[in-house]
């Protein structure tokens, strides 16, 4: 530590600030995997005895069942239409001539800045008038919205780590914009776009405040569904659950760190870190 | 779509032109699904259930409406503070390590990011309940007699509300601090400068691009939340985006919840406005 700030701070003190935080950070991620395998019926600390039981019941319940399938049905072309919108308005902000560039970017990435409570205020009406409401689409469009920002990003960040002159070139030796897309472009962002396709899914994955009010019964998210469950009662069912997504997010997380290598991971992170945090606490 | 040399008249096609007509298919379905909604919600808000001010001199008059969006500027600024006071000597650590030492730290930062929030508040539940973590805690170690109630109420907001928001905090921090030149730290030192003056003089004035841009996202998006302080808040700490939501979803008053929303919409825009021109200042942040 010499020459800088800590020469004073004995390192010993550093290292035990930093030891408290990250046991602060991961906390309520660990706590409850123990509270998973608990034998008794209610959520009382330290768990006694050790069963599978609430593992079983979850994967013999239909409710659960369903709503785990439609957070897949409803995440995956919500990140499917945000990739592809995404795309879209990343090369046509970092790659196209328009005069009002700055705002373009600051309106793409405002959803993701926003509440969601206002646009689900707002989305609502919209919603019944198309007559969309607690079906599919309504609230997978929901998402794509909120995707959308988190894809223009990743993507963007993509595009700016190379030199539009490579696609100059290949224009100029007489490819036609497709090509030039599909064989210059796309090989450049492809893993940015992947990122940023997961950033979506995963925001999808997670957002409560659209589903409250875009799905029905039928289309219910995980997220709802333990929504309702921490309201009404407690039992350590809602642990296995969300020890079992909390797993699913490390993979995800695993799979973005593969894609980010190409995007700058610190770069993609901050972003990465916003598109999270509009899924608000 | 403004395009340059649209006024020249002769339209000569170009790869920035062709690319620059993309933005049509994102920016109509933004228009349909996000500004519109957005549009509505504010027209309601004089409209519902009549046309007028009524909603407003609602929320803004006496009664417990302009105590919740007091309540909602608070926590977010007390959320804002601490998680600046807990992340910036962190930052300051991160941004020090190298190679395998920071991508680890790095994790460790990102892993609880990425768990659902719903699932970390429920986390801070079984922490904060009354035979729960804490609890147990304090009574094994003699300092309570009988278990405390923490739920509902301040401090497992304010514990849960800052664990959302450090990395937010944390990420720009150590994208400034990452970027100030080392030398300078140095220089002072050889000029004879004393620790804090080196910190208070060099290190913090250079770090500040950061800690604006975090103090702007943290409080920006402090203001919105929902499940931390529905779930283990209560009426006493009652936020602004809990409230429009029973408003709408429960109360059925949609005048006044689009009221409220509208009111939460200027103060968030404002906010954005000014992360923006910070981050205009600041290239090296993204969201340029």
């Amino acid at each position: 530590m010499s020459g800088t700030l800590g020469n004073r701070i004995p390192s010993y003190a550093l290292a035990a600030f930093v030891t408290l935080f990250f046991a602060y950070l991961l906390l309520p991620s660990l706590i409850i995997v123990p509270m998973s395998f608990s034998g008794q019926s209610f959520l009382s600390f330290p768990p006694s005895g050790f069963s599978l039981r609430w593992y079983q019941g979850l994967a013999a319940d239909i409710v659960w069942r369903s709503a785990a399938a439609n957070s897949f049905l409803i995440g995956i072309p919500a990140a499917f239409i945000a990739v592809v919108l995404g795309t879209l308005s990343a090369l046509a902000v970092e790659r196209g001539a328009l005069r009002w560039s700055m705002t373009a970017m600051a309106l793409i990435v405002a959803p993701m800045m926003l509440p969601h409570v206002i646009l689900a205020i707002g989305l609502y009406p919209v919603m019944l008038d198309l007559g969309l409401l607690r079906g599919y689409l309504g609230v997978i469009i929901g998402h794509a919205v909120v995707g959308l920002p988190l894809v223009f990003v990743s993507v963007s960040a993509a595009l700016r780590s190379y030199s539009p002159a490579l696609e100059l070139a290949a224009m100029t030796c007489g490819a036609s914009p497709l090509r030039c897309f599909l064989h210059v472009t796309f090989p450049m962002i492809r893993m940015g776009i992947a990122g940023g396709g997961i950033l979506a899914f995963a925001a999808s994955f997670d957002e409560l405040m659209l589903a409250l009010f875009l799905t029905g019964t039928g289309t219910r998210t995980l997220p709802r569904l333990i929504w309702e469950q921490l309201n009404d009662f407690l039992t350590p069912i809602v642990a296995a659950v969300a020890t079992l997504i909390f797993a699913f997010s490390l993979l995800l997380l695993a799979m973005l760190a593969v894609f980010g290598r190409a995007t700058r991971s610190m770069q993609a992170s901050l972003p990465l870190a916003s598109a999270e945090a509009s899924a608000h606490g | 779509m403004a395009l340059p040399g649209e006024a020249a008249g002769r339209r000569v096609w170009t790869f920035q032109r062709g690319n620059a007509l993309l933005l049509l298919p994102p920016g109509l379905f933004l228009i349909v699904f996000f500004f519109w909604p957005l549009l509505r919600v504010v027209v309601r808000s004089f409209v519902e259930p009549q046309l007028g001010l009524e909603n407003y001199a609602t929320v803004f008059g006496a009664g417990p409406y302009l105590r919740v969006l007091w309540t909602t500027i608070e926590v977010a600024g007390l959320v804002t503070l601490l998680c600046l006071l807990l992340a910036y000597p962190l930052a300051y650590f991160v941004s020090r390590a190298h190679g395998r030492r920071l991508k680890l730290l790095m994790i460790f930062v990102l892993v609880p990011l990425w768990t659902s929030v719903v699932i970390r508040s429920f986390g801070w539940m079984i922490v904060f309940q009354r035979q729960g973590v804490l609890n147990e805690a304090l009574q094994s170690l003699g300092l309570t007699e009988a278990p405390v109630t923490f739920l509902p109420g301040p401090l497992a907001v304010y514990v849960g509300m800052v664990h959302i928001m450090l990395p937010f905090m944390i990420l720009p921090l150590v994208a400034s601090m990452r970027g100030i030149d080392r030398t300078l730290l140095r220089a002072a030192d050889v000029l004879g400068a004393p620790p804090y003056r080196r910190f208070l003089e060099v290190f913090l004035p250079l770090s500040l691009p950061g800690v604006s841009a975090g103090v702007a996202l943290v409080f920006m998006t402090s203001l919105g939340f929902f499940i931390t302080p529905a779930l283990l808040g209560g009426p006493r700490m009652l936020m602004a985006a809990v409230l429009i939501e029973e408003k709408a979803n429960v109360q059925l008053d949609w005048g006044l919840a689009c009221a409220l929303a509208t009111t939460l919409l200027l103060i968030t825009t404002a906010i954005y406005l000014l992360y923006l021109k910070l981050m205009r200042r600041d290239a090296s942040l993204p969201v340029r």
